[in-house]
C-alpha cells in the first residue's frame, strides 16, 4: 500500500497549520537603550521637535497618553533584486554527418548579472511613549520593492536608533508649550 | 483503490487548509480605569517589540503592529464599566486575519498582574 501517503499527511497537515500558538513578539527583543528615564523638559512637543528633525512625519499623538506615532520614507536601492542565486549550467549537442559521425556535448556556465540594483522604499515606523518616569521607543523597517511587494518586514528598536534619538530629544529646545 | 485514497488525502489536506473560523475577541473585566489600562498595555505592547500605530485615550482604543512576516497586529478596544472598572476587548491578527482569542490571554494576564489586581 501507500502507507508512505499517509505519512506524508501529518507533515501537510502541519505545514498548512502556520498558527503560531503564542503571541508573536519582536526577535530580537527592543534593546535595553529604547528605554530611558525622562529628564526635566521632556515632554511630547519636545518628542515632535525631534522626530520632525530626523525627518520623520507624525501620523498621530494622543496627548493625555503621551504617544507619538510617526513615519519616515526614503528611497533606497535594494541589492537582492534580480540577482540569480545559482548559476545556470546549460549545454548542448552537436551531431555531425557526412563520413563521420560525431558527438559531442559542450556545457556552459554562466551567472546572471542582469540589472541586479534596483530602487525600493525603506518605511520607517517609530512609536513614542512619553511619562513622568520614562521615555519608551519602538520602531519597525519595511521594505516595499518598486512592484509594491514587501520584501523585508522587521522590528528594528535597536540601540543605535535608541541612542541617535535619545540625542535628538535632548538636543530639542525644551519647554516650548507649556 | 489507490484513486478513492488519493481523494480522501485531498480531502484531508484541503480541510487541513481551511482557514480557522473567525474568532471573537477576547473580552475581560478589569477593576481599573480605562486610561490606566491603555497606558499599561501600551507599555506591554511596546516591550514587546510592537510599535503603536494609533492610541486614543477617549475612544478607548490601541492598535499595534509587530512587523515580522506576514505582519502581526493587536487591537485592544476598552470601555468604561461599572464604579471604574473597564470592558477591554482585544483581538490578535495575523497578515490581517484574528487568530484565536487563547493567544492573547498571557498578555492579558501580564496586564492584570501590571494593574495590581493578581492576588
Amino acid at each position: 500500500m501507500r502507507a508512505w501517503l499517509l505519512w506524508l499527511l501529518p507533515g501537510v497537515l502541519a505545514g498548512c497549520q502556520m498558527t503560531p500558538t503564542t503571541l508573536p513578539v519582536a526577535e530580537p527583543a527592543p534593546s535595553a537603550e529604547c528605554r530611558w528615564p525622562a529628564g526635566p523638559g521632556d515632554d511630547l512637543a519636545r518628542v515632535i521637535t525631534a522626530l520632525e528633525a530626523e525627518g520623520f512625519v507624525v501620523r498621530h499623538t494622543d496627548a493625555s497618553l503621551g504617544l507619538v506615532s510617526a513615519d519616515r520614507a526614503r528611497t533606497t536601492i535594494y541589492h537582492d533584486n534580480g540577482v540569480e542565486r545559482l548559476p545556470r549550467i546549460g549545454g548542448f549537442v552537436r551531431g555531425g554527418s557526412g563520413g563521420h559521425v560525431g558527438t559531442g556535448v559542450v556545457l556552459g556556465f554562466g551567472g546572471g548579472a542582469g540589472p541586479g540594483i534596483d530602487e525600493a522604499t525603506r518605511a520607517e515606523r517609530v512609536s513614542v511613549v512619553v511619562d513622568e518616569q520614562a521615555l519608551r521607543v519602538t520602531r519597525d523597517i519595511r521594505l516595499i520593492d518598486w512592484r509594491g511587494d514587501l520584501r523585508e518586514s522587521r522590528s528594528a528598536s535597536d540601540a543605535d536608533f535608541c541612542r541617535d534619538l535619545r540625542r535628538a530629544i535632548q538636543a530639542a529646545p525644551a519647554g516650548e508649550v507649556t | 483503490m489507490t484513486r478513492a485514497l488519493l481523494i480522501l488525502l485531498l480531502a484531508a489536506w484541503l480541510a487541513g487548509c481551511a482557514s480557522p473560523p473567525p474568532s471573537a475577541p477576547r473580552e475581560l473585566r478589569l477593576a481599573a480605569a480605562p486610561e490606566a489600562t491603555l497606558r499599561e498595555a501600551m507599555q506591554l505592547l511596546m516591550a514587546r517589540g510592537y510599535v503603536i500605530r494609533h492610541a486614543d485615550d477617549e475612544l478607548g482604543r490601541l492598535d499595534a503592529a509587530l512587523a515580522r512576516m506576514p505582519g502581526y497586529g493587536v487591537s485592544l478596544r476598552v470601555s468604561p464599566g461599572a464604579e471604574g472598572s473597564s470592558r477591554v476587548e482585544a483581538i490578535a491578527t495575523r497578515g490581517g486575519r484574528a487568530l484565536p482569542p487563547g493567544l492573547l490571554d498571557p498578555f492579558l494576564t501580564d496586564l492584570q498582574a501590571r494593574l495590581g489586581l493578581l492576588p
